[in-house]
């Protein structure tokens, strides 16, 4: 791959992030130790959650829901 | 000669059970009654509850008999019984993880001390020490916070050296939710219009800058009243940089001491400030729930007590931490 998995996620976080729910973006571990792009989403959201991509530049993306994120 | 506790203790056995049934009933054990402020000298059955009430306020199912197998009983006012939690008390020296808060605020959490320009500096989050932003330099920091009984002047121990601002956004999806940015900006637009200017001010979308950290430092009244240590872990090893997958540990004023593994690295992500304003932070460390409202400012540490990141965010499944290396170098501390 010609990119890094940082500069795939740089890339494209601006587009990302501003779909509806989605509040984080990160890099994470699969389940077999391959780094994978994490995004996380507020709560349930069908549409957003359809148009994200599988891949990005190669690298593997998952959602999971981490809920409102705040200041504590 | 003491009076002999020991039947006293058998009646006790046998009807305490009883005693912890009736509404109220939060305690019991052997004392001294008291009465009309004199301590008797007869041992009785002493049971505490929160608040004592007007017999006629009781079923009588729930009122402490006068006597209980030929013992006499005492009802005394204990209000409620916590578990102790040490981290929302009053410390001095204060050391990291116990509460504290600018004055005007609830309370978060004194991460830890460290150095600015060679003089210790008390460590924690903007939005603890300097209000979000809306704080003077100068300000009075109390230890423990506001909402954990912090009084002016008494629980003063710093005052407001430092913070690095927070740059909110109204939010891209709360555009007509905010009452007060919407009329704040008819009121520009009207002066606008006024002025012939073509240029007019939405509440919708005000684009904020992203962040790197919510960090803040205040300056103790005396160098004696702060300790290097942080409550329940200790002293500081070093600074080392958070890598995906550490084990990492926190000191906190609402959850105390708890654990976790740093799950996501390079984390941009938006975080809630109350009011509809959000603001967005970069190169974060994104690990599990470790931490709840009360708990930001916190120190995280590696298993080798050294520095990691300081911990202002989360929600019921995640914590979000700044790095470490990124505060320093914000506000050119040093340890």
């Amino acid at each position: 791959m010609s990119m890094t998995i940082q500069q795939a996620k740089e890339k494209h976080q601006a587009e990302l992030m501003a779909l509806p729910g989605v509040v984080s973006i990160g890099i994470g571990l699969s389940p077999e130790g391959k780094e994978t792009i994490i995004i996380g989403l507020d709560g349930k959201h069908p549409a957003t959650a359809e148009k994200l991509p599988k891949k990005l530049e190669g690298y593997k993306v998952v959602s999971q829901t981490t809920g409102t994120i705040k200041a504590q | 000669m003491a009076e002999d506790i020991k039947p006293i203790q058998e009646v006790l056995h046998h009807v305490c059970n009883d005693l912890l049934k009736k509404h109220n009933v939060l305690a019991t054990g052997i004392g001294y009654k008291t009465s009309a402020g004199q301590k008797s000298p007869n041992l009785s059955i002493i049971c505490s509850v929160e608040k004592k009430l007007p017999k006629a306020q009781l079923s009588s199912k729930d009122l402490v008999p006068q006597q209980v197998d030929g013992v006499t009983t005492d009802v005394v006012e204990s209000g409620r019984i916590r578990a102790l939690n040490a981290h929302l008390l009053r410390h001095r020296p204060a050391p990291g993880g116990v509460s504290i808060g600018h004055r005007d605020i609830t309370a978060g959490t004194l991460g830890c001390i460290v150095k600015k320009n060679g003089q210790r500096v008390i460590l924690s989050n903007n939005h603890v020490l300097a209000n979000s932003n809306a704080a003077q330099i100068g300000d009075a920091i109390l230890q423990p916070g506001p909402h954990d009984g912090g009084k002016f002047p008494d629980d003063h121990i710093a005052n407001l050296l430092e913070f690095i601002p927070i740059s909110l956004s109204g939010g891209i999806d709360l555009p007509s939710d905010c009452p007060i940015g919407n009329s704040f900006a008819s009121v520009l637009n009207l002066f606008a219009a006024a002025t012939g200017s073509r240029t007019r001010l939405q509440a919708v979308r005000i684009q904020a800058e992203d962040n790197l950290v919510d960090a803040a430092i205040a300056k103790p009244l005396n160098d004696s009243d702060v300790s290097d240590d942080i409550l329940d872990i200790g002293a500081i090893a070093g600074m080392t940089q958070g890598l995906l997958g550490m084990t990492i540990q926190k000191s906190g004023r609402t959850t105390e001491y708890t654990t976790g593994t740093i799950d996501q690295v390079d984390v941009t992500v938006n975080v809630q400030y109350g009011g509809g304003q959000i603001g967005r932070f970069t190169d974060q460390l994104l690990a599990g729930p470790m931490s709840q409202g009360g708990d930001s400012g916190s120190a995280v540490l590696d298993n080798d007590k050294n520095l990691v990141g300081l911990l202002f965010a989360g929600s019921d499944t995640t914590t979000i931490i700044n790095r470490m290396e990124n505060v320093f170098s914000a506000l050119g501390l040093s340890l």
